[in-house]
Order: structure tokens, then sequence, then C-alpha cells
């Protein structure tokens, strides 16, 4: 029988997730994902204290997941790109859970580290294949067929013009998680508007956006702040901005007033929706009506 | 040029002898006050941690009394500190303050640059012996600081060893060559020598972890350090300026060597640097446990992410070792009154524990 590898669907499963499923799935191992994040999720989350809702959101995908695996997949990824973090909390992560669990099965917590060595990849993925008893050149192998699986599909917006365009900005993580972001991109969709994310925005288009900024050390704010900017730049920018952050994000406290005042300057009007795992859903749809209301209000000539 | 730069513990003293020493027009800002951290509070965003808006309230009160240049330090992350400047800066400006900001990213080539650009026309002569002075002066605080913690707590008069620590800080920012300065130095460690001492008491110690500006600046921390010394606990405080200092300035391999070993006690529960403080708060309560301290305050602003990190791994380093930890996050809705009853709990916790096994001794 093949190992099962328990996978968290949280924080970073976002971005890099299918890969990682191929990935693991090519070495030879049953991967058990965890499901859709619930409302038992957040209440098994809440062991952590004074961490932003996303970190316990994984914390409780760990809970629901650790006693069916023999391994849990919990790489710690301190730097994804030249120069750049992740997050301090995302770097802590698996020795939170660490401390946190009595009894968890081994954790393959393999440290990915390109701050200043691009290499560090490939000597991460070696690693991590002689933990499942691979050598070398099958596990680059695998991680070669995986990448190709990386999502490709961007959706192009299209040039509808009564159509209010709403920029919404926040973590893949946030964003995507329905449960914690309360399927706001559906919502507003509800609503007759077209809604943009970062991920629309190449990494290429974000980062020439930010570059007479100081260098944004966390690489998913690096990311955000200059997807907004090329929101609000192009030469049809978005209508609003509504910026997700969940409570005590810290970079985000410090992004979210640099796109703000931006924005301002713009005159493009700007909302932050600060979430926890006490918001409750009808102020928040209360809040994203008034601002689509006053949207199209400013529209009327 | 008239400079000025934030406030955090005894910085203030060590910043004017520099830029003075460099002739530069020097303006403290006003201590921090209620009012600065008002202002700080108004115009920074909701959940930043609290240096940010102290800082941010500091500046404000320097320009407004005419301050036209503020220095200031970067960073390279994660802690949110290396990007404050940035967002500052912006907030301040859209206030219609013209100003210049310097900021200084942690390494030498960074602060050399900058020396220069607050002091073109200084010999390296001269910036040499401004250096030495600055940096004996920062030593002087901390080794001051350090007797008067240990001090505190067995002092027959209550209060006479923080008026010896008030004296000696006015005379060592007052001392302008390096004679003045070991002259107002020895002076003060003479005096606190002089200071009457309860005989045959043996008080509580307790180790200070976490982050820096909070550990440092009384005005944030509710005088943490001296209400413990006034309870009668030796208080350990595990950061000075002069080790972030020589640490990340100067790179002394003492520090190094030192922060290498502290990575190594933290390494089973915190496997990697998270930014900030975190590893050597973890790493100083395992090692502090060692040296038998009898507990530890763990204290970090509200919201800082590296120390969130700690605070959740602590209970287990804890657990773990047996020494009691009591982590206070500080933000600007603190109380006194809050603080006091928990650090009395504490003391008198500590205490109890202490008869426990003394009493377990002697069966």
């Amino acid at each position: 029988m093949s190992v099962r590898i328990g996978l968290p669907r949280g924080l970073l499963y976002y971005q890099y997730g299918t890969v990682w499923e191929k990935f693991l799935h090519e070495l030879g191992a049953e991967v058990v994902i965890s499901g859709d994040t619930t409302k038992a999720t957040l209440d098994h989350g809440s062991v952590l204290d004074e961490v932003c809702l996303p970190v316990k959101v994984y914390f409780g995908h760990v809970c629901d997941l650790y006693k069916e695996v023999d391994y849990l997949f919990s790489p710690r990824l301190i730097s994804v790109s030249a120069r750049q973090y992740t997050c301090p909390k995302i770097i802590g992560m698996t020795d939170m859970l660490r401390s946190n669990f009595k009894k968890l099965p081994p954790i393959i917590d393999t440290n990915v580290n390109l701050r200043q060595n691009q290499y560090s990849l490939y000597q991460a993925i070696v690693s991590l294949g002689r933990t499942l008893g691979r050598g070398p050149i099958p596990s680059l192998y695998a991680w070669y067929s995986a990448s190709k699986y990386q999502k490709q599909q961007r959706i192009s917006y299209k040039d509808e013009p009564d159509q209010q365009r709403i920029g919404l900005i926040g973590h893949p993580y946030i964003l995507n998680d329905r449960q914690i972001s309360m399927n706001v991109i559906n919502k507003l969709r509800k609503f007759g508007c077209v809604v943009e994310t970062p991920e629309d925005v190449s990494c290429h288009q974000s980062t020439a956006a930010v570059k007479d900024w100081k260098r944004i050390f966390w690489s998913s704010s690096h990311h955000m702040a200059g997807a907004a900017l090329v929101l609000m730049q192009r030469p049809r920018p978005v209508d609003g901005i509504i910026f997700i952050t969940s409570f005590s994000c810290g970079p985000d406290t410090l992004i979210g007033e640099l796109i703000n005042r931006r924005a301002q300057s713009l005159n493009i009007p700007f909302m932050l929706l600060t979430i926890d795992e006490h918001t409750a859903e009808a102020g928040f749809i209360t809040r994203l009506e008034a601002f689509t209301d006053m949207l199209s209000r400013r529209k009327k000539p | 040029m008239i400079i000025s730069f934030p406030h955090m513990g005894n910085l203030s003293v060590v910043l004017k002898t520099l830029f003075s020493g460099l002739g530069c027009e020097v303006l403290t800002p006003p201590p921090i006050s209620k009012r600065s951290i008002e202002l700080g509070i108004k115009y920074s965003p909701e959940a930043v941690c609290l240096p940010f808006k102290i800082t941010l309230g500091n500046y404000i009160e320097a320009l407004d009394q005419g301050a036209n240049t503020i220095v200031t330090c970067g960073g390279v992350g994660p802690c949110r500190l290396g990007y404050y400047a940035e967002v500052q800066r912006c907030i301040l400006q859209e206030l219609g303050y013209q100003f210049e900001m310097i900021v200084i990213e942690p390494n030498l080539a960074s602060v050399w640059k900058n020396l220069r650009r607050v002091a073109p026309k200084h010999s390296l002569r001269e910036i040499y012996s401004t250096m030495r002075l600055v940096l004996a002066k920062m030593n002087a605080l901390d080794n001051v600081q350090r007797k008067v913690q240990i001090i505190r707590p067995r002092e027959m008069k209550k209060g006479e060893s923080d008026v010896l620590w008030n004296n000696a800080i006015g005379e060592i920012d007052d001392a302008s060559t390096m004679v003045t300065l070991r002259n107002a130095w020895h002076g003060a460690e003479r005096n606190l020598d002089t200071v009457k001492l309860k005989s045959s008491i043996r008080p509580l110690r307790i180790g200070v972890v976490g982050e820096i500006f909070v550990m440092l600046e009384p005005s944030i921390n509710l005088d943490l350090a001296r209400r413990l010394g006034h309870m009668g606990v030796e208080v350990d405080t595990t950061m000075y300026l002069s080790d972030y200092v020589n640490g990340h300035l100067f790179r002394k391999s003492k520090y190094l060597e030192m922060y290498k070993r502290l990575a190594n006690l933290a390494q089973p529960y915190l496997g990697h640097y998270v930014g900030g403080h975190a590893l050597k708060s973890i790493a100083h309560t395992i090692s502090m446990r060692q040296e038998n301290y009898d507990g530890i305050i763990h204290v970090f602003p509200f919201t800082c992410m590296p120390e969130v990190v700690a605070k959740n791994i602590l209970p287990k380093v804890s657990e773990d070792t047996g020494i009691p930890i009591l982590s206070i996050a500080f933000d600007e809705q603190s109380g006194e009154a809050g603080l006091v009853t928990r650090l009395e709990a504490f003391v008198d916790l500590l205490q109890y524990r202490r008869l426990r096994n003394a009493s377990e001794w002697d069966c």
C-alpha cells in the first residue's frame, strides 16, 4: 500500500496545491486533501491565539486530516522569490502545529528558501523525494512533470461598458476560500459586477507597477499591491477597489494603507473589509450593496 | 537641517550625541505622552502594531516643533518594521508637512552613506571620534541600567536607585567627551554601590523576553521593569540597545556566536528565523530556565507577527521545561490596573512555587 500524505487546504495551497498534489502523486504517494472550510474548521482553528484567520483555518484543516494520514505535507515556505519572504506566520506554521498538537504524524517540512539562492528549490525537491524513499532523478522528473500542471488559464476580462468593474484585492487563500471570504466573488457577480482579482494580473505587470516603491518584501503583498495599481492605472480603470483582509494580518495593514492612498489620489472609491471568525454575513452583504450602489450612483451622469 | 528621530527607551540620548557630534542641529521629540500616542493613533491604519503608531506620533510632534529631517531605520523583512518608513512618509506628506526622511537600512554601507549625507564636511577622524563617544554612551547606559535592575528589589528605601538612575541618564546625556562620560558612568556606579540593601534576601528572578520596542520603552510597557523591581523582583531584560547594534550592525563575532547558540537552543521549537525577535524569545526562555530563573514575562505589541508565532509556541516550551511564562500584549488600550493585577498574580505564583520547592528540599 502506498503512503498516504495529507495536504491541508489552506494558506499557500491555493497557489501551489495542484503542483504539490501532482508531484506527490508522481512520487507514488496517495494524496489526501482536506475538504472545504466549514464552521467546524474555524472552531478547531481557534486554538491558536491572536493569529490571523487563514492561519487558524489551516490549523483547522490539519485537525480534519491528521488522523487519517501517514505523513502531513506542510513544507516551510520561507521565500518563493529573490529577496522576499512569505510571512512570519507562514514560516512558523509548522512549529505552531507541532507545539499545539499532542500527536501528529511525521510532518514533511522541507525548507524552501529562494531568498538568496534559486537552486534551493531543487535541493528541497531532492530532500523531499528522499523522505519518500526516492532518488534525486525520479524526484526531479516528478517535479518537472508536475509543474506542467500549474494553472494556465487566465480569464481575460470582457469589455462590457455598462457593467461595473470592481478590483477585488486580497490574498489567494482568502479570496478562494468560500467560507472565509463569504463567497464574495459570486455575491458581487450576482450584483452584476465584473470582478477582477490579483490573479488576473500577471506577475510581470504587477512588478513593473510597484517599481518606484521600496521593494515590498512579502511576495504575496508585493503582487497584490502591484495588481491593485495595474487595475487602477490602466486606460480603463476599475470603478472601485475592495480590499479584503483578515484581522491582524500584518502586511495588509501597511500595504492596504498605501493602496488606499493611491486610490484616493486617483479618485477611485476604496473599501476595506476586515474579516475574522466572528464576521456575520448580513453585515457583509449590506456593505457590499452599499458600495456597489454608491458606484452606480457615481456612474450616472 | 534640523534632525529628529523616534523615541525608544534611551535611544534619544544616543542619537542626540551622534547627530550633534556630526554638527547637525538636533530636535529631540517631546517624551512619549498621551498626546503623542493619540496623534499617532489618529493618523495610523487601525490594525497596525503599536510602535508604528507611537513613532508616527513622535514625528508629528517633532515636525510641529520645527524639525525638518527625520532619521529612522529601514529593514528587509519579514517584520513590518522594514516598511514603516514608506507608509509613515506617505501619511506625513498627506498631512502637509514639508520634511525629508532619511531611512537607514541595516547595513554598514547604508549607515555610512547617510552619515555622509547629514555630515558632508566632517573628516573621517571626526566621525570616528563621534561614533566612539556614541557607542560608549550606549554601553554606559545599558550597564548602569543592568545594575539598577539588580539593586531595585534589594534596596532598603524604595525608589532610591530610581533617583540615581535618572540622574545618571542626565549626566551621561550631558557628557561631551570620553573623559566626562567615563566620570559620569563610574560616578553613577559608585553612587549605586552606596545604596543601602536589605541583607539576606533572595529576590525572585524574572527574565523579560520579547519585542525590543515594548521592552525598552517604559511609557509603553507601563514601566514594567520598575514595577516588578518594586514588587521585589530582580528583572533581567534580555535585549539592550548595545546588543542590537553590536549584533545587527557591526556583526561582532561574540554576538554572532551567541545568536548561533540561541538558534540551536530554539531549534526543537522554532526551526527557522521568522523575523523580529521571536527566535530569541524562545531561546532566552530555554536558556534562562537552565540558569534557574523563576519565571519569564513575554512582552510584545498587539498583532506583532513574529511574536505571535512565539506566543503560540511558548506554552509548549513552558510545559516541557517547567518554567512559568506570562505573555502580555501591549496596545494603546493597555491599562495600568489590569497589568498590575496580572503581575501580582504571576509574582504570587512564583513565590508559591519557590516555597513549595524549598519545602520539598527540606523533607
